[in-house]
């Protein structure tokens, strides 16, 4: 009994950052139809910018805070330089334009950082929760970054249904050439929605890091669950991606757990091809065609 | 025919998709307030004309002058902003989004959350259908409440000039009529141009002030409605009544 709630809810602290780089690849497939593969490098390199300023101030807030706008701002620039002359191309040119980005994140990142492994602090006590004798399996940590992705989503969740923006993002979303015809700048929203999703991005990459340590490829593993967590959602449903987030790490608790721990990323990469063999629209997607 | 008193004159167009052009010099001013039916056959380059227009088609060569200034080759979202709405065929209802969602897009170029919300008003005063269904997914409503939709989000932007390609098409013929019945009312109430393009010319041009008449990207014949109407071999050539 123990073990299974250990296993549970340390399932659902990790799956909650599965479901933040999830939400940031539906923020840009949405948008723009392109799977973004640099997402996991965008919030590999924005955790560095987070380590360099904790390093140098000693504040975690200070670094947590400067990596979300770092997220921000590397997701417009990316957008508007690299990705932005790719639209309206082949699908393929975008795929090799963000495996780019990719490489040359990591690859910056060795030069500026060097490709050691570095500690990232975390926010709150690792240490595991406990109530009388028995053990959560989740840290005060693990709470704060349950809630921090939560109420991210929450926020998003709002600036969708009930602002100007929200209506702006989903417009675009849906039928940017009818959006273009009603003056809406769709330019301009989609730079937006690159820089939220980097803003997700960077946010999981400050909750995870702490438990991966901080290197180049340290966001690849997390990319490819964060992706296969989006495809259980269905590409296209923000909600799908927080509960296709909670779900796979859940599952991937319990065969850790269970059956061992050295296969999780095996498990997980079975569990994205199940998802594509039985359902590939995802579970929560309305939509019914994908085009990759 | 440069008109200085028209709301919307197209000069010397020549546009198309790749190698052909498909509008060859095409001329067509609208004066303010008054409706111009764009007809002719299958292919004549009606769409063409409107997609150019609104700047989904980049011309090669000509003017298309907005209130006097030049919009040609500027993207789409631009000349929406100078007060052209573009109700495209087929009507672009954005099914995923409900009513009122689809009504506010089209004012979300204008500044001002009074000045959006007057005109949400103002849409359910005119269109009291859209008023008792905007909760509604927009992908629910049946083909004719998807026309008046599209018009109404289409007048959301306050715009100068409207253009409609083929607000009849694949209706029931009493909401054809209910169409026609908006735009003549579009014209006489709110002083709207409009450019018309239309399959159905006989019904475009009983409320059409003027028109012309398009033949392989060409205009073989611009004059007044009733002239148009009137004329006899027109008719059983371009028009097909």
């Amino acid at each position: 009994m123990q073990e299974f709630v250990e296993f549970t809810l340390g399932g659902i602290a990790v799956g909650m950052i599965y479901a933040a780089i999830a939400l940031s690849l539906v923020l840009v497939w949405r948008g723009t139809r392109v799977l973004n593969y640099s997402q996991g490098g965008m919030a590999m390199f924005t955790t560095y910018v987070a380590w360099v300023v904790i390093r140098d101030t000693g504040d975690y807030w200070l670094g947590f805070f400067a990596a979300l706008a770092a997220g921000l701002a590397l997701g417009a620039f990316l957008e508007s330089t690299a990705v932005r002359p790719t639209m309206g191309k082949a699908p393929l040119n975008s795929v090799i334009v963000t495996i780019g980005l990719l490489i040359l994140l990591e690859g910056a990142a060795g030069i500026i950082y060097g490709g050691q492994y570095r500690s990232f602090p975390a926010a709150f006590s690792i240490r595991g929760l406990k109530i009388g004798s028995f053990g959560l399996g989740i840290s005060e940590a693990d709470l704060f970054t349950a809630a921090a992705v939560l109420a991210a989503a929450l926020a998003l969740f709002l600036v969708f249904e009930y602002t100007s923006i929200g209506l702006r993002l989903r417009a675009t979303a849906f039928s940017p050439g009818v959006s273009r015809l009603l003056g809406i700048r769709i330019g301009r929203v989609l730079t937006l929605g690159w820089a939220l999703a980097g803003l997700f991005g960077a946010l999981a990459g400050v909750l995870v890091t702490p438990s991966t340590f901080l290197y180049p490829n340290s966001m690849d593993a997390i990319f490819v669950l964060g992706f296969t967590a989006a495809v259980i959602g269905g590409l296209d449903s923000p909600v799908g991606a927080v509960i296709g987030g909670v779900l796979l790490g859940v599952l991937l608790s319990y065969a850790g757990g269970y059956l061992g721990s050295n296969l999780v990323l095996v498990y997980g990469l079975a569990a994205l091809v199940l998802v594509l063999m039985i359902r590939p629209s995802g579970l929560f997607s309305g939509a019914a065609t994908r085009r990759v | 025919m440069p008109d200085s008193a028209a709301a919307l004159t197209v000069e010397g167009i020549v546009a198309g998709y790749g190698g052909v052009p498909v509008l060859n010099n095409v001329s067509v001013a609208a004066r303010p307030g008054t409706i111009t039916a764009v007809l002719g056959a299958n292919g004549a380059g009606k769409t063409t004309l409107l997609r150019t227009i609104s700047g989904l088609v980049k011309p090669r060569q000509g003017r298309i002058l907005v209130d006097g200034a030049n919009v040609a080759r500027r993207p789409p979202e631009n000349i929406a902003r100078a007060g052209v709405a573009h109700v495209p065929e087929g009507q672009g209802v954005i099914t995923e989004l409900t009513v009122e969602e689809n009504l506010r897009l089209g004012a979300l170029s204008r500044r001002g959350g009074s000045v959006r919300s007057a005109a949400l008003g103002d849409a359910y005063r005119r269109f009291p259908m859209l008023g008792e269904r905007k909760k509604r997914p927009a992908g629910l409503l049946s083909g004719g409440e998807r026309q008046i939709l599209v018009i109404a989000r289409a007048l959301m932007s306050a715009p100068r000039v409207l253009l409609l390609d083929e607000p009849s098409l694949g209706l029931a013929p009493r909401m054809v009529t209910q169409v026609m019945d908006l735009v003549r009312g579009l014209r006489d109430d709110a002083g709207l141009t409009v450019l018309l393009v239309e399959q159905n010319a006989r019904s475009a041009l009983a409320i059409a002030d003027c028109g012309i008449v398009l033949n392989l990207g060409k205009v073989v014949a611009a004059d007044d409605a009733a002239v148009l109407a009137a004329d006899v071999a027109l008719r059983r050539h371009y028009l097909g009544f």
